[in-house]
């Protein structure tokens, strides 16, 4: 209907792609495809869109959702290696999501949210239910536009599947909510069989409501589609990257439906290891933000094709990679399978104090101990500032805590929690139980006063261009940790039958004894029928003997 | 034996049936497993002609989902409120089902990941309530694993017709091995059966009787048993996209004129009101903590 496409101007949908050579070795590639959208979102029926996809729109219609974001990633991000991503994501899937204030059911509309995202993005997002989710009260503040003066934490969720795998099936359906799903644009560049086979993978959505002016008296909806994706120069054996290496061919044109189609190239490091981008860019760009100065090289996306090489020229010098403000690490602690330990582990390497908030969203069946909750910073113990505890119940809650600290300069704190292992039902371990159970990661977020090593967005910008020269008070961080894998006492399910069989076994060799012991008599007999050799014996025997004694004694040997 | 599954699916797909009306259970990661050495790939056969885990495969149920609990439900429509309509088998009384099913089996039972097993009784009754719901008009069972014959033995329900890669007490055997990967990736039945339906387009006048006899027991080694006497047509009278196939024939009308029924009046909605929006801070701020 091209009579429509003339008419309706209220929607707006650009893609970009940037690239960046990572300290350690490796090369970040973000593409971020943003659509901006004119429209009140709390009267939108979700009956015609334009470029947002219909399919998410009308689930978050129908769930009453005012605030969407759901990541899958595979791999870990390495913030003290790579810095900070655009969007961060936590291994496996990530869930959270601001229900509008006239919600009834808010849980309910959760777990039914949930199951409708897992049909839209093929993940098991429908495992999602109250029994694991908690209500964030600090870690997760709306993100977009909101009118109410107090934020009430009761109409947020939040939700990690850090099993989940993120395959091939989760992009597929994921590119078909953008306008140009992979026909043309950016997008065409998303090959599962190159992307998946780096370090770090991400896929994410975001979906919020945005000021639609400067004025900011109407809202607009905002939708954030990005894959982030770190590549190994090792696994693909140079430095030298190009778009056949990267993404197995070259780009055929913009999306036609994008208002602008550009790619980055971030050049800051082309300082200290040079690199030749071929074909020259077309325009430089210099940002300075947070008192951090970055390049980076501009290609607009033209209707024909192109592709871009970067050639390393080989005059490498000595590299400090300065670690980033704000890293952190998760582990395990003890042993056996009776008592331990959750470790958080902050790094503040900033020369000033931080403000930090730790959350950590731990399943029912590890339960924790709030009494055992120790931080030290430095080695020195500390109280935090504030705690903010809801302690779970088994099958019906997980375990949260928010941990607000204050952080003193150039220090490491370790907060440290105890938990016990429990046993579960037979029905509730997994079909592979001795592969353990996860512990999602702990989220652990800052406002950052310096954006080194920073290149997220800001709060009022969905596109990458939006960060150049935003210099804002605080750089947001959400550094997501490891993963836990902890094994629980598990049964042995092949048990049942091993009884069986050897009870059966200890039966069936106790019963033909016991049988013959109870029905027969034992009775000594004498044998007389000797076989004529041993009579023959017996006879030269006898006769030996009585010749030699004298013996009359009557003997018979048997 | 992902290549087992997606095989199949592949070839439906590529005989016109939208993924949309595809619903797929697969309980391995094979495909992202860390150790597949070529990731997010899974290829039809040794040589690696064609990559069926291609970019347009969407697996709706995955890992612990697949539950003979929730292949139950599906087959049956019971599914709990909010589950999306790719979860759900959305058939009615018109529908011809094509139901594949592989893994390790025995007599009288298929088992489901590690720990369960659905029983020929339990496939049966499954089917019996589907009918009785109207839910298929006929359905093709098809299934490849060990003794897979005692599978469908058990059915009593019209309109099936069901083939099993061998018959009860004998061995299911699998093609070849893929040593990069080291498993065996696609079983004797599939493969024939496969090798037919790419020589399948959508304007094919095969039948399902050909299909039925895809596999002899030379190439197979196993005997294919096959079950007719559920099904009321003739076999050899069916075409093969009766099933593995969407064919509609489409018939263009140019002289109609179309009066709308209904006259398209926007619905006036009340104007918003401006109001006065803000951004939140993102992180709460220790000082104005209470």
């Amino acid at each position: 209907m091209p009579w429509f496409i003339l008419t309706s101007k209220s929607d707006r949908f650009s893609e970009e792609l940037l690239i960046k050579p990572l300290y350690s070795d490796h090369l970040y590639v973000h593409f971020q495809f943003a659509t901006k959208w004119d429209t009140n979102p709390d009267q939108e029926s979700f009956r015609h869109t334009h470029i947002f996809p219909r399919a998410l729109g009308e689930i978050i219609e129908r769930y009453n959702v005012q605030e969407l974001h759901v990541s899958l990633a595979g791999g870990l991000w390495r913030y003290e290696t790579w810095g900070y991503p655009i969007l961060d994501a936590a291994p496996g899937a990530e869930v959270w999501a601001w229900f509008k204030a006239d919600t009834e059911d808010v849980d309910k509309n959760w777990k039914e949210l949930a199951s409708s995202l897992s049909g839209l993005l093929c993940a098991s997002l429908n495992f999602i239910n109250v029994d694991n989710s908690v209500n964030p009260e600090y870690t997760f503040k709306p993100r977009g536009v909101v009118s109410d003066q107090k934020i009430n934490s009761t109409y947020v969720r939040y939700a990690s599947l850090p099993r989940e795998i993120v395959c091939t099936e989760n992009l597929t359906p994921w590119k078909k909510l953008l306008p140009c799903e992979s026909k043309s644009g950016l997008a065409s560049l998303l090959n599962s069989g190159y992307i998946h086979n780096v370090r770090y993978h991400s896929i994410a959505i975001h979906m919020r409501p945005v000021c639609r002016d400067d004025a900011c008296e109407f809202t607009s909806l905002e939708l954030q589609q990005s894959v982030s994706l770190v590549y190994d120069y090792l696994i693909m054996g140079t430095k030298n990257w190009s778009f056949r290496k990267l993404f197995g061919q070259g780009l055929m044109g913009p999306c036609p439906l994008s208002e602008n189609s550009v790619i980055f190239v971030d050049t800051t490091s082309n300082v200290s290891v040079p690199f030749q981008l071929i074909p020259s860019p077309d325009d430089y760009i210099t940002s300075v933000r947070g008192g951090h100065v970055s390049t980076f090289a501009k290609y607009n996306v033209k209707p024909y094709a192109m592709s871009i090489n970067a050639n390393y020229l080989g005059k490498e010098s000595v590299l400090l990679n300065s670690p980033p403000s704000l890293h952190a690490n998760q582990y395990i602690t003890g042993y056996g399978q009776e008592r331990g330990g959750i470790v958080t582990k902050i790094y503040n390497n900033h020369w000033g104090a931080l403000e930090v908030v730790v959350l950590q969203n731990i399943p029912w069946y590890v339960p924790i101990y709030l009494h055992t909750l120790k931080i030290d910073v430095n080695g020195v113990r500390v109280e935090p500032v504030g705690i903010h505890y809801i302690p779970g119940r088994q099958r019906q809650r997980p375990y949260h805590l928010e941990i607000l600290l204050k952080l003193p300069p150039r220090s490491v704190a370790s907060v440290s929690i105890d938990f016990d292992y429990v046993f579960l039902k037979w029905q509730e371990y997994p079909p592979d139980a001795n592969h353990g159970f996860y512990i999602g990661s702990a989220v652990i977020s800052a406002n950052l006063p310096l954006a080194r090593n920073f290149t997220g967005l800001p709060q009022d910008g969905a596109t990458i261009a939006d960060s150049f020269n935003a210099s804002r008070r605080g750089y947001l961080v959400q550094v997501r940790t490891e993963n836990m894998v902890i094994t629980l006492p598990t049964p042995d399910f092949s048990m049942p039958y091993n009884v069986i069989c050897l009870a059966c076994t200890v039966v069936a060799l106790a019963f033909g004894p016991l049988h013959n012991i109870t029905t027969k008599r034992l009775v000594l007999t004498v044998k007389d029928n000797e076989k004529l050799i041993v009579k023959i014996k017996n006879r030269i025997v006898k006769a030996w003997t009585e010749r030699n004694s004298g013996s009359d004694v009557n003997q018979s040997v048997q | 034996m992902v290549t087992q599954i997606i095989g199949p699916c592949w070839s439906v797909k590529r005989l016109g049936i939208p993924d949309s009306q595809i619903i797929l259970m697969i309980a391995d990661d094979m495909a992202c497993n860390p150790r597949n050495p070529r990731p997010a790939t899974v290829f039809n056969n040794a040589n690696q002609h064609i990559n069926v885990y291609g970019d347009d495969v969407e697996v709706d149920y995955r890992g612990y989902e697949v539950t003979v609990e929730n292949f139950v439900r599906l087959l049956t429509g019971r599914l709990p409120p909010g589950t999306p309509r790719s979860k759900q088998l959305l058939t009615d009384e018109g529908s011809n089902v094509l139901i594949y099913l592989t893994g390790h089996g025995g007599d009288g039972f298929l088992k489901f990941q590690d720990s369960e097993e659905i029983t020929s009784q339990e496939m049966a009754d499954a089917l019996e309530q589907m009918w009785q719901k109207q839910r298929y008009h006929e359905i093709f069972f098809m299934i490849d694993t060990c003794q897979a014959a005692s599978m469908y033995e058990r059915f009593y329900s019209p309109n099936i017709l069901a083939v099993g890669s061998s018959l009860v007490g004998e061995d299911s055997l699998s093609h070849h091995v893929d040593p990069a990967i080291g498993v065996y990736i696609i079983d004797r039945y599939t493969y024939y059966a496969l090798e037919f339906l790419e020589n399948v387009d959508p304007h094919t006048k095969k039948t399902m009787g050909e299909f039925l006899n895809v596999c002899p027991k030379r190439v197979c080694i196993s005997t294919v048993g096959v079950r007719t006497n559920l099904f009321r047509r003739n076999p050899h009278q069916v075409p093969i996209t009766d099933f593995f196939g969407s064919v509609r024939p489409v018939e263009l009308i140019s002289n109609v004129t179309v009066q709308p029924l209904v006259t398209n009046k926007t619905q006036k909605k009340a104007p918003a009101l401006p109001k006065k929006y803000r951004y939140v801070p993102p992180l709460v701020d220790f000082k104005y903590l209470v």
